[in-house]
């Protein structure tokens, strides 16, 4: 079967294209370097078929982020028979940069003009046979988003040539004789012309063998004495070149140029004054929806709806006659935690589907644009705002998301901090605790709790950035994708992509976890027999035994029976199953579920409010669970940073915790609340202040800027 | 001049782009001399700034537009 890449600039319509040839359930998204992995699906039409394969979207083969590197590699390697390379006809120059790089290769070739839809509102015409005349390969008109022109296309790749294209010589002869010197001794135009631009960074070239690299040596330094211009800049402004006159000859542009969409929604949404009201009141508006009024009146309906299901299972069950164990496990074990989890479904939801409309439409691009200035603060990019905000729905993907910053170090540091930020599934702790010990102050205190998780990793970023991580000086170059109306398809498959990641998580790896946690709570030794328990025997249970021997590590800082203990240790599955298992071991657990204020009796015998509060901070800031562990050994690579940064959160936990809980007791509450106002205050205050005093003079001197070479070149 | 100089609304040529983190990042996305550039805004908070190239349009910090030498050329309306 022949396999096809699908290559093209970030936001180029290429996932929607993917989606529309393999039919796939992928998701898109209107943010530069949404598809973070390669993606495989099969296009089948007629007796026609072929893999598809869609790759992170480049700018360029040069790359400077992880994800960019996995396409850069993969084209280097040559493993497909086509190349589709989608161009963004409304973006038609730069993106055509990208074109030129990949035909400098021998891989059989076919262009995909999208987005004619847009480009019309901008171009007068765009002469596609032209075009194709001058780049040489098939040039396909299409619009993606609405299907247009899809057919025409999947008939050219049905007919396509899969035999090694011959790379015209398109440069000037200057240039073209450099990139055959290079290639007698690279032996491929292709890796020719990477070695042109980026030196023995291309393709590893400085990790081949010492005699080779001095052979190549001796030709660049021949090679570069034969220009002017920066010798990396050569190729890339030839190549411009030769895009200015192709578009010279292709487009026709209209005579009068109109005000853009984007141009009209820019002017107030990244508007100098009320961008960022704007913006905080976007962010505002997505999170009340899906945790304010709204998002707890469908949450109720859900829950009513899971609990009349769960009640007519119960009924079944005890018509059957099963086994005293088997209904336990079935009402006490599996839906009693479960339908804590599956509550907070809805809320999730809201969230998730709102970030994808952000995303879909362009906003989210505008988001960095607007908040790099406050990150760079910390060390960090206007893009690590975006796998931030995602860290407030489910660290999970948040971590996936950072596959888009640039460095190494940015990635580390912005992965490491995802865990403090206080993810939906800590929601409910926070909700049902504080509701039963707190009362009328309730949401006083939950906002506190989303507080503290974001003071404390912008606390670690700066201490990583000045410790560990010292080479991060986050980068940021963005582009700003034009606006988009989200078409709903895409939103709800978005939307589904990470809903359906949850609900996998919570059928697999939490129903395990909940059939583990009813195990070694419903059973357990009495009087030297080993069985099943009655619900007033559970001290006796595993688990009971298990938090009555790790209590007195977790007594500082104010936890004071297993219970909690054992709840927090479950919380290492999975924070949601927190409060389904508090519901289980203060023996509420079909309760649950219909309202937390069930629970409410038990917290409210059990906790003081200092406890409580010693006990959420924990909750908040310790280590995250096992998906998000997982996920965070994929991204920072190493069990040893993994250990490192678990056992960080950890410790961070445990001192937070313990701070509260010993100051507190020390009769110092009142104080201790005042103190820390006083100090968020502080830091806000001098934060805006700041920010306000350096408006303008970003390089006021030179030491720290990061860029200390060029700007003693500069002042020469 | 610099491009960090530039006002919003005025535009300049490209005359050479200096050492930076992003310098072959930046030449990729178009910025090769001779092109033009327009300003189009700062951010709320002053930086990055938002330009116009190519007919695109592109965010970056002003730590990097300082690397950016220009000449300023007529503005257009």
């Amino acid at each position: 079967m022949k396999r096809i890449a699908l290559i093209g600039n970030p936001n180029s319509g290429k996932t929607t294209l993917f989606n529309g040839l393999t039919g796939s359930n992928q998701s898109v998204g209107n943010w530069p370097g949404v598809t973070v992995e390669k993606k495989v699906g099969k296009l089948k039409y007629d007796q026609f078929e072929a893999e598809i394969i869609d790759l992170p979207g480049v700018y360029s083969l040069s790359s400077i982020s992880l994800e960019e590197e996995v396409t850069t590699q993969f084209i280097l390697s040559k493993s497909m028979d086509l190349i589709i390379n989608i161009v963004d006809a409304s973006n038609i120059e730069r993106n055509l940069f990208l074109t030129h790089q990949l035909l400098d290769s021998e891989i059989p070739m076919i262009i995909a003009l999208n987005c004619m839809d847009i480009a019309k509102t901008k171009f007068e015409e765009i002469n596609v046979p032209k075009m194709e005349s001058l780049l040489g390969v098939p040039v396909v008109p299409i619009t993606a988003s609405k299907k247009f022109g899809l057919i025409e296309l999947i008939r050219v790749i049905e007919v396509a040539k899969y035999e090694p294209r011959f790379p015209e010589k398109r440069y000037s002869n200057l240039i073209e004789n450099t990139i055959s010197k290079f290639e007698s001794v690279l032996g491929d135009r292709l890796l020719a012309t990477r070695f042109f631009e980026d030196g023995f960074k291309a393709d590893k070239l400085s990790k081949r063998d010492s005699e080779f690299i001095k052979s190549l040596e001796v030709v660049l330094e021949e090679e570069k004495a034969k220009f002017d211009l920066d010798f990396d800049m050569v190729l890339p402004n030839e190549r411009y070149n030769h895009i200015l006159s192709i578009c010279d000859q292709v487009i026709t542009k209209k005579s009068v140029e109109i005000e853009s969409t984007t141009d009209k929604i820019d002017k107030i949404l990244t508007h100098r004054i009320f961008g960022l009201p704007l913006f905080l009141g976007i962010m505002f508006s997505v999170f009340f929806l899906a945790f304010g009024p709204v998002g707890t009146f469908i949450t109720d309906g859900f829950v009513w709806l899971i609990e009349k299901f769960i009640s007519l299972i119960a009924i079944g069950i005890e018509n059957a006659g099963m086994a005293s164990w088997v209904s336990s496990l079935v009402i006490n074990g599996i839906f009693g935690g479960l339908s804590a989890v599956l509550g907070f479904l809805p809320q999730l939801t809201i969230l998730f589907f709102f970030l994808s409309l952000l995303e879909d439409s362009g906003y989210m691009a505008r988001a960095a644009f607007i908040m790099d200035r406050v990150l760079r603060k910390f060390g960090l990019s206007g893009k690590s705002f975006i796998p931030m905000l995602i860290g407030f729905g489910c660290s999970v993907p948040a971590m996936a998301a950072t596959r888009t910053l640039d460095k190494p170090e940015d990635r580390k540091i912005t992965t490491m901090i995802i865990p403090f930020i206080s993810c939906g599934a800590k929601a409910p702790i926070y909700g049902i605790i504080a509701g039963a010990i707190f009362a009328s102050h309730s949401y006083l205190v939950v906002f506190s709790m989303y507080i503290i998780g974001i003071l404390v990793a912008i606390f670690s970023a700066v201490l990583f950035k000045k410790t560990i991580l010292k080479g991060a000086s986050a980068n940021y170059i963005m582009e700003l994708p034009e606006y988009r109306m989200p078409t709903a398809k895409n939103s709800f498959l978005h939307t589904w992509e990470r809903v359906k990641g949850f609900l996998i998580k919570a059928g697999t790896i939490l129903l395990g976890a909940f059939i583990i946690i009813w195990f070694l709570s419903y059973f357990g030794f009495v009087d030297g027999t080993f069985r099943l328990l009655l619900d007033e025997e559970i001290e006796f249970s595993l688990l009971g035994q298990l938090g009555k021997f790790l209590l007195p590590i977790f007594k500082p800082i104010g936890f004071s029976d297993w219970q909690s203990t054992v709840a927090i240790l479950t919380g290492f599955v999975a924070k949601e199953s927190i409060v389904g298992t508090l519901g289980i071991l203060y023996g509420v657990a079909g309760d649950v579920l219909e309202s937390g204020t069930l629970l409410y009796p038990a917290l409210q015998a059990v906790f003081t409010p200092l406890q409580a509060y010693s006990f959420l901070v924990f909750a908040l800031l310790t280590s995250p669970c096992i998906a998000a562990i997982a996920a965070m050994k994929k991204e920072l690579g190493s069990w040893k940073w993994l250990l490192f940064a678990v056992l960080y959160e950890l410790i961070i936990a445990y001192v937070a915790a313990l701070l509260i809980y010993q100051l507190g007791s020390l009769g110092m509450g009142t104080l201790l609340s005042v103190l820390v106002f006083v100090i968020v205050i502080f830091i806000v205050f001098s934060t805006i202040r700041r920010v306000i005093k350096n408006k303008g003079k970003t390089c006021g001197s030179c030491s720290g800027c990061g860029v200390e070479g060029s700007c003693e070149k500069i002042k020469k | 001049m610099t491009l960090n100089e530039l006002k919003p609304g005025q535009s300049g040529k490209i005359v050479r782009v200096y050492a930076n983190n992003l310098r072959k990042r930046i030449i990729d996305m178009g910025l090769t001399n001779g092109t033009t550039i327009k300003v189009k805004k700062l951010a709320p908070l002053g930086d990055p700034m938002e330009i116009l190239i190519r007919g695109y349009f592109l965010t970056l910090r002003k730590a990097e537009a300082k690397t950016i030498e220009i000449e300023r050329i007529g503005d257009k309306a």
